[in-house]
């Protein structure tokens, strides 16, 4: 018998694109939902541009390799919704699905004359997540975002960077990343209630709201406090205190030192290490690692108060010892006597040398039939009833039309030539790949 | 108010207990915010993230940290030894009617106590029990220590975020702030234990779940790996904007307040998006030669990127406050933003029009403080906080006597010896 998965019997109906809501629905994909992504050549978003087409290969719909990581578990078919035609075709589909999520602007799925009000009557209990920039609801529901602007406006962009210098943000869409796993949530959370009460919903989840609360405990400084972040010293780099600031909390955790980035041999782009001491006893085990030094003596750093205080001197000091030492002979150091130390790592570094990451199985390969076979990443986690696992490698555009529109809806070969001659599987002046061509015979 | 009982969250009815530190606790609240029953099981005297500030009004106390305030909403507290023999026996009669455990100890802890998930699930074969740790709990670093700080390091965060060197020549790499390996550990942590309950509703099975906050991070840097596993890339810091192979037309321009602003322009100047930009700037006079029919050229555009962005975008943004370049940008389709720090959110009409903020009463203090609410408005289970952080142990009356039966005496007993 095959192993179960926690979404048997699950069908999403996917009009998501780019990166969150597609990052959502490999999830549950992963977790053994049925995903139909619907697409359409002619606006697609996630396939094209591409900056991630093996330089082999010419860029097209089916050679992106991060459209390919992110796609992994689903289905695609390819269909114009915005004909009469194609609507009536997704309104069978989503008739025998139990989520349709998107992740378009506020208007669009209504505009179409798909809302909840006719999702809800097509399916009674169906799951509708919508993932908009700013949510379905308030003043502002018309914006739109990419993750970097929902970073900005809600907050996170500031929280990154040093004293003095402008923001260094988060170098890249961390609330499409994030925003996904909150898609993530709120299906199966709705599902979850579904399945205790037997009513579906509307979730209506918005990335730029989905933000503000992972500013973390500055929001309570602010509200019980009436301390911004807008002072000296702050964001205070990779430290936990800007020295010659006043003593507050930077909601990263305790303020300690050291507390910061090094430079490790042999001072490449990415040799550096991060070095935290929690406690006196901490900062004593970090002594005895680097040998004992006469420097570490001084009284000024004998307290965490003289440590915070004097941290350029400190910090010069660690780094004298630190750029003599590869990154990860430094970490196994440091961590075979108790101190916190780990590797700033690249993504080669994660796939190439990361030993944890090697022995969790993180990145294995998955053959894709237009770019061969590339390493996907796998879950952070491991169930030990339903696993997730990545089955299948990104649908090439429009790959299981035949098998959804045949096997699934009920619709005849004619049925199919038909719908590529008018234009509703596929624009009829288009070129088609060879795929395509061979399930029309 | 009315009497009738409002609508409970999607996760209503399950109780969830949370043995967990900063690594977790983030995570008990996704849950109990969504209307779990979230017994936080405290060490007597409290955990110890009751101590990380800020605190309020900057008194140092365990009952006033903000911090733990702010990711202990809608939970009970109790305080148990799970390491003594009674405090193990009294968690093995709560784990048998629990559905979910939460727990941050080190890899083996529980296991080493007979608490573990084999210990538990003969008597509850529905339980769901996550280990959420920062590396799992297997291999090679299974047992090595962790900061926020150091899971941003190993993850890949830093390798992506900082300065252009022409910005910053020596800058390190940078650690975005707010606690967000930690986020990123309890975002999936919540994502396994959903899909374990909706198996669970199904099935009646529970299963274990062995959640790393390694992993969690490392698969939280979008296209750096595929970057690199497609292309070989290593991709390169850049102020404010996405890490790339090579440099990158800037984003993010000073306004006339000193605020900054992020303005998406790089891979989508064409004549069209260039009239829509020359529309917007002419408003403010700032359109300079944009409305010239030579941009209406594609060719003409791609040479004149730099001048578009550094000179045009550059100089309308450094000519208004930082809110009013959103606004506007955003009213004509552009997608750009403000950025802002947190504080600037407090009066933000959207997030008031949603209803975003609560407020939360902290009745021993006679004061009510507002907290961020919900970050999708779900229409027929909806969230909300139950209530404030709990102090300490403030449950162990209604939990050790009222739910598992032992006398006042009995639990004074446990008081005095240091179990509870």
């Amino acid at each position: 018998m095959p192993r179960p998965r926690a979404l048997d019997n699950v069908r999403v109906v996917d009009f998501s694109w780019v990166r969150a809501g597609p990052w959502a629905t490999r999830w549950l994909g992963a977790f053994g939902a049925e995903v139909i992504k619907i697409e359409w050549p002619e606006n697609e978003r996630g396939r094209l541009p591409s900056t991630t087409t093996p330089q082999h290969l010419e860029s097209n719909l089916n050679t992106s390799g991060n459209f390919n990581d992110t796609n992994v578990n689903k289905k695609s078919l390819s269909l114009n919704v915005r004909s009469p035609k194609g609507l009536e075709i997704v309104k069978r589909l989503i008739a025998v699905s139990d989520v349709v999520i998107e992740n378009f602007s506020s208007r669009v799925l209504r505009n179409w004359g798909l809302g909840y009000d006719e999702l809800r009557r097509i399916k009674p209990d169906v799951v509708y997540v919508s993932m908009s920039g700013y949510g379905h609801t308030g003043r502002n529901h018309q914006y739109t975002t990419f993750g970097p602007v929902a970073q900005a406006v809600a907050g996170l962009t500031f929280l990154s960077g040093l004293p003095d210098q402008p923001p260094a943000g988060w170098g890249w869409s961390y609330m499409d990343d994030t925003g996904g796993m909150y898609g993530a949530m709120c299906v199966l959370t709705g599902l979850y209630h579904r399945n205790t009460t037997g009513r579906g919903q509307h979730i209506d989840l918005s990335q730029m709201v989905a933000s503000v609360p992972l500013n973390g405990p500055a929001l309570l400084d602010i509200t019980a406090n009436g301390r911004g972040s807008r002072r000296p010293g702050f964001p205070p780099g990779n430290r936990a205190h800007w020295p010659g600031t006043p003593l507050v909390s930077n909601y990263r955790g305790p303020t300690v030192a050291p507390h910061n980035a090094y430079r490790t041999h042999p001072g490449g782009y990415n040799d550096w290490c991060v070095i935290v001491c929690h406690s006196d006893e901490e900062w004593r085990r970090l002594v005895q690692v680097i040998g004992t030094p006469s420097w570490a003596a001084d009284e000024r750093f004998a307290t965490v108060a003289g440590r915070l205080r004097h941290q350029e001197d400190l910090d010069a000091l660690i780094e004298a010892w630190s750029v003599t030492l590869g990154k990860y002979e430094l970490t196994e150091r440091c961590q075979a006597a108790g101190v916190r130390a780990l590797p700033v790592q690249s993504a080669e570094d994660r796939v190439e040398y990361d030993p944890q990451l090697r022995h969790r199985q993180m990145y294995e390969a998955l053959e894709h039939p237009a770019l061969g076979a590339h390493k996907v990443q796998n879950a952070p986690f491991i169930l030990s009833r339903t696993p997730a696992e990545n089955t299948r490698p990104s649908p090439l555009i429009g790959q299981h039309t035949r098998e959804i529109v045949e096997d699934l809806l009920g619709y005849s070969r004619d049925d199919l030539r038909a719908g590529f001659a008018d234009g509703t599987f596929w624009p009829a002046k288009r070129a088609r790949f060879p795929y395509q061509e061979e399930m029309l015979q | 108010m009315t009497g009738a009982a409002p609508p409970a969250g999607p996760l209503a009815g399950l109780r969830v207990l949370e043995l967990a530190d900063e690594k977790g606790q983030f995570c008990g609240k996704l849950l109990g915010d969504l209307g779990a029953d979230v017994v936080k099981i405290e060490p007597p005297g409290g955990e110890r993230c009751r101590h990380v500030g800020p605190f309020l009004d900057d008194v140092p106390d365990p009952q006033r940290s903000l911090s733990f305030w702010y990711y202990n909403t809608s939970k009970r507290s109790i305080t148990l030894d799970v390491a003594s023999a009674d405090g193990r026996a009294l968690f093995a009669r709560l784990a048998a009617k629990a559905d979910v455990v939460l727990e941050t100890f080190a890899p083996g802890f529980l296991a080493a106590h007979g608490l573990g998930y084999k210990a538990m699930a003969p008597d509850n074969t529905g339980l769901i029990m996550c280990s959420l740790t920062p590396f799992g709990q297997t291999g090679p670093w299974r047992d090595y220590l962790s900061a926020d700080l150091l899971h941003m390091a190993a993850g890949g965060e830093m390798a992506s975020c900082g300065y252009d060197t022409s910005d910053a020549p020596d800058a390190p790499p940078i650690a975005p702030g707010g606690g967000n390996a930690w986020h990123m550990g309890c975002h999936y942590a919540m994502m396994a234990i959903l899909a374990a309950l909706v198996h669970r509703s199904v099935s009646g099975e529970g299963q274990y779940i062995d959640a790393s906050i390694h992993e969690a991070c490392a698969l939280t840097t979008e296209s750096a790996i595929a970057n690199y596993v497609y292309r070989g890339e290593v991709l390169k810091r850049q102020t404010g904007r996405h890490h790339a192979a090579g440099t990158t037309p800037r984003t993010q321009f000073r306004a006339s307040d000193g605020n900054y602003v992020c303005a998406l322009l790089g891979g989508r100047l064409n004549p069209r998006f260039v009239r829509e930009l020359a529309e917007l700037l002419d408003g403010y006079g700032m359109a300079g030669d944009l409305k010239d029919p030579k941009y209406q050229d594609q060719a003409f555009v791609t040479e004149n990127t730099s001048h578009i962005i550094d000179d045009l975008v550059a100089n309308f943004i450094a000519s208004v406050p930082a809110e009013e370049a959103y606004h506007a940008a955003q009213q004509r389709g552009f997608t750009w933003g403000a950025v802002r720090a947190p504080e600037a959110l407090l009066d933000d009409p959207h997030l008031h029009d949603r209803g975003f903020w609560k407020q939360v009463e902290h009745p021993e203090l006679g004061r009510s403080f507002t907290y961020p609410g919900e970050v999708a408005i779900y229409s027929d289970s909806p969230w909300r906080i139950a209530r404030r952080a709990p102090l300490i142990g403030e449950h162990n009356l209604e939990i050790f006597c009222g739910e598992l039966g032992l006398s006042r005496g009995e639990l004074a007993v446990l008081a005095e010896n240091g179990v509870v």
